[in-house]
């Protein structure tokens, strides 16, 4: 079996920021260095890696790319500490490392033939990402599909250029919003969970998926239990410091759950059990 | 001795003030000799404070321990004062603490207890190690009066007493707003003669002694923690970027680590000796400390945690300061 | 098995024939008891009570390289713990013993844990009974194990005065009891009921005691209890009570470049009572006071664990009760937990 430890070295096809500031976000297109890792790589959205260099560190990351999209890997990562800085200063052509998948996924085959709306906030669009891709590559398997997604400025949207794409496709209702009023934006102003009650997607048969900051989240949950959801509709990833990725080092628990190994999918129903969840 | 009910009596009058958030003194430990840290929140948890020779921490360390966290909208911040029991060798921590502003002197509200010395637990534990249920301990004269399973045995004073106690220079608190007892003149005096000894030992026989006691070192942090001086809020210890210093526990960072912090308490350590007495695998710090004690004190004439009006030590200069160590 | 006996007589001639592994024993350093290689019979130390630091570290070592590399080359060299080679930790107390079966579970849960395991398999545990309990806050018994507990050794040794009764548990104790056949007789035939007889006085000596049915399903309901205030009130936020612990077993992972460009990716022993151990990049922290970390030691130990491996990762050495500077005492908490 082969070592969780060791990481598999990939090599930046493609590096670009998706925005701007002190707290900046650069999304990484990668494929393997060994090209034979292809071949047992298996991974479904929601499923995380260990981001790092040797001689700097390791992050927990999520894939940010679809299994639908063939040879490469996206990885989006907002620069906080040692390891994302690092990271930061590597262009197409640089590599570094990852070991993963990890972590569990979202449940999507069991969501097949329902309707799923997305709700997302700044960098929180990460993990949703593939869930788009991967529904809108499977299409037919699932129902009405409805993105909503905002960030502080038009500046700070991740994946604009996606969004704009999306946004003239059939595939997807694309409902954008900022923090605060700018000059020419066409969209809605004002904080995700607003957006979310002017949106009011139904929830029969539906599926809510949202990730953020945690006082998004928080009201997120609270504005989709008023349209309806129950808890089981709904779905959300965690996040923690994390340093082993498969349940040993102890440091990413919320209760009894390890959110590396547990997570970092989980429902609003099994984290109502657990008050340290939304700590 | 401080007469228990007398203390209870006062603790209840200190914590119903209506500017007292907090009352820190001592209440008795889970088993044998036993005391430990008590937290009085109101006057009806005071009937548990005790004052004995067991109790040996240093509660100046949790008046810089306290984690803030941050006041949420709409409350505000509790700016009530903390009372703090203090020892003579303790109170010196809360003078160092304010020499260098931790914190305003009205913040905290000092109840001294002139001290005649307190047991070295270990010395204790020891001699009686199967002694369980609650037992007491008294200063009576020069014996320490031990009371357990319904006898008493009398132990003379130097057997049991922490050694700091008998080259104690300050017995009775240096600050207080409050005394609890009759002050107890100065009865030892410290010659440092320990230092003098290591002082006098060849560099690579020094090197194999400190090497053996670092490399039990399980870099627990306890001797930081629980140090009453050690209250950066962010540790050189803990930085990663940079990183100063490596986790990796090996004689060669053990060593780092004791020598960097020995180095950050020169000049400012006040000798209470709580590092070495945690130290879970007896590595005597106190040695390192009192060492920089000695030499600051003959550098400078200098005394840490004696006076709120000096300026620390090493963040002063004075044109008279001696230069001839300088190379 | 038959049961064997060891003359102490022949003990440093035993020690010396098992130093050709890497062997572990307790030893002084200063008055302090710890366990290290020895190579030297001599440096074996068997009269204790128990060590302050238990045995773990040589399943888990404090600091162990995951793998070496050079900054800016693709080649990542993974440790090879067989180059460790077989190793035999000599005098453990069963308690530590136990210890080490419970943590086992951990690593190899889900993702096997190569080095842990390796080490693991590599090493035969060679048990000290304790025929008087070590220490007043030995609560083994509330626990499952017992003075005289088998569970995680594969030998254990019993003193019977002037010389060790053997019991061989495993095969792997088996193994070394033929390296040993040189040292080792035919123990007397009433010897197996006379060491029955010295463990159930011995158990009859542990004094400290906590009935831990329910507390793995109540510790849950608990959590906004104002128990955990009190309890921790008074905690200094160092790693002793787990550094200390024979089953935490919580580590960190850093990587250390030399000036060279030689680096290591190493992990380290961490505690969940640090600050850092849980503070995000950003800044927060999810458990962001004592409180919340002196609850989370307890239900990791007495809640999650069980949860997940249906034992609690507790063996009752009394070690965090005997050397918190504070006189935390986990017994209370639990007494607290039960009241509640």
């Amino acid at each position: 079996m082969k070592n969780p430890y060791i990481p598999y070295q990939v090599n930046i096809i493609d590096a670009w920021y998706e925005a701007p500031g002190d707290r900046c976000i650069k999304t990484f297109k990668v494929t393997f260095a060994d090209e034979k890792v292809w071949d047992t790589w298996s991974h479904k959205p929601g499923n995380c890696a260990m981001v790092g260099i040797p001689g700097v560190g390791e992050s927990m990351f999520c894939i940010s790319s679809s299994p639908t999209e063939k040879g490469y890997l996206r990885f989006s990562i907002m620069k906080a500490g040692k390891n994302t800085s690092a990271l930061h200063e590597l262009e197409a052509g640089d590599s570094f490392f990852i070991r993963g998948p990890l972590g569990n996924n979202f449940p999507l085959d069991e969501w097949k033939g329902k309707n799923i709306v997305t709700i997302g906030g700044g960098i929180g669009q990460a993990p949703l990402r593939p869930v788009i891709q991967w529904i809108r590559d499977n299409r037919a398997d699932y129902g009405e599909l409805e993105l909503i997604y905002g960030a502080r400025t038009s500046q700070d949207h991740c994946f604009k250029t996606e969004f704009e794409e999306i946004g003239s496709s059939d595939d997807c209702e694309c409902h954008l919003s900022i923090d605060v009023e700018e000059e020419e934006w066409p969209h809605f102003v004002g904080f995700v969970p607003s957006l979310l009650m002017e949106v009011a997607p139904k929830p029969d048969n539906a599926i809510a998926v949202t990730c953020g900051p945690p006082v998004m989240i928080n009201f997120v949950l609270q504005n989709l239990e008023k349209l309806g959801f129950t808890p089981d509709q709904v779905y959300t990833t965690l996040e923690n410091r994390m340093k082993c990725g498969i349940g040993k080092c102890g440091r990413c628990n919320v209760g009894h759950l390890y959110v590396c190994k547990d997570g970092p999918v989980f429902s609003y129903a099994q984290l109502k059990e657990i008050p340290e969840a939304f700590a | 001795m401080v007469d228990v009910n007398k203390l209870r009596e006062k603790a209840r009058e200190v914590i119903s003030r209506e500017d007292v958030r907090e009352l820190i003194g001592y209440r008795p430990g889970t088993y044998g000799f036993r005391a430990r840290p008590a937290f009085v929140m109101g006057p009806d948890d005071t009937g548990e404070l005790i004052f004995t020779p067991a109790c040996v921490n240093n509660l100046a360390s949790y008046i810089v321990l306290e984690e803030k966290l941050p006041v949420k909208r709409g409350e505000e911040p509790d700016l009530r004062k903390v009372a703090v029991m203090v020892k003579g060798c303790d109170s010196r921590a809360l003078v160092q603490q304010m020499e260098e502003k931790a914190y305003d002197r009205d913040r905290i509200l000092v109840l001294g207890i002139p001290c005649r010395g307190v047991v070295d637990m270990a010395k204790v534990q020891a001699k009686y190690p199967d002694v369980l249920e609650m037992g007491e301990i008294a200063l009576e004269g020069d014996k320490f009066v031990l009371s357990f399973n319904g006898t008493k045995e009398e132990v003379p004073r130097e057997e049991l007493v922490a050694d700091k106690c008998l080259r104690c220079r300050y017995p009775t608190p240096l600050v207080y707003d409050e005394l609890l007892d009759e002050e107890v003149e100065r009865f030892a005096d410290d010659d440092f003669a320990d230092v003098a000894e290591l002082e006098k030992r060849a560099a690579d026989d020094k090197w194999a002694y400190w090497e053996e006691k670092f490399s039990r070192c399980i870099r627990c942090y306890s001797c930081r923690n629980v140090c009453p001086m050690c209250y950066c809020e962010d540790c050189v210890l803990d930085r990663l970027q940079p990183q100063w210093m490596r986790r990796s526990v090996d004689i060669s960072e053990n060593t780092a680590y004791h020598i960097s912090r020995a180095y950050h308490l020169a000049g400012r350590c006040i000798q209470c000796g709580e590092c070495q007495r945690v130290c879970p695998v007896d590595i005597p710090l106190m040695e390192l400390n009192r060492k920089f004690y000695k030499d600051v004190e003959d550098l400078y004439d200098y005394e840490p945690g004696t006076n709120v009006e000096n300026p620390p030590l090493l963040s002063t200069f004075k044109v008279e300061d001696k230069e001839d160590f300088i190379m | 098995m038959a049961l064997k006996k060891l003359s102490k007589e022949k003990v440093g001639e035993a020690l010396a024939e098992l130093s050709k592994f890497r062997l572990i024993a307790p030893a002084k350093s200063d008055d302090v008891v710890v366990f290290k290689q020895i190579s030297d019979p001599a440096e074996a130390y068997l009269e204790y009570g128990n060590s302050t630091v238990p045995p773990k570290k040589f399943a888990f070592p404090q600091t162990e390289t995951l793998f070496r590399f050079v900054t800016g080359s693709p080649d990542l060299t993974a440790k090879n713990v067989e180059e460790e080679g077989t190793t035999v930790i000599f005098g453990l107390r069963p308690c530590d013993a136990r210890a080490m079966a419970i943590v086992d579970k951990l690593f190899s849960w889900d993702f096997d844990d190569p080095y842990y395991l390796k080490r693991r398999e590599l090493t035969t545990l060679v048990g000290m009974a304790c025929v008087e309990p070590p220490s007043v806050n030995c609560f083994c018994t509330s626990l499952g194990g017992s003075p005289f507990g088998t569970e995680g050794l594969d030998l254990l040794l019993t003193d019977m005065g002037d010389y060790y009764l053997v019991e061989a548990l495993t095969d792997k104790g088996e193994k070394l009891e033929e390296t040993l056949s040189s040292q080792l007789e035919d123990a007397p035939a009433d010897d197996e009921k006379k060491a029955k007889d010295m463990a159930a006085a011995s158990e009859g000596k542990i004094r400290r005691s906590i009935n831990t049915e329910g507390i793995p399903e109540k510790l849950p309901d608990l959590w906004e209890n104002g128990l955990w205030k009190k309890v921790s009130a008074a905690c200094l936020g160092c790693g002793i009570c787990t550094f200390l612990c024979p089953t935490c077993h919580c580590f960190d992972i850093q990587d250390e470049v030399e000036e060279s460009g030689e680096g290591r990716r190493c992990r380290m022993w961490d505690s969940c009572m640090f600050e850092e151990y849980t503070v995000h990049a950003s800044g927060h922290n999810p458990r962001p006071t004592r409180k919340e970390r002196t609850r989370n030691r307890i239900n990791h130990k007495y809640s999650y664990y069980p949860a997940h491996f249906d034992v609690i990762a507790c063996v009752g050495c009394g070690r965090c009760i005997n050397l918190c500077p504070v006189n935390i005492d986990i017994l209370e908490i639990l007494d607290q937990v039960v009241d509640a």
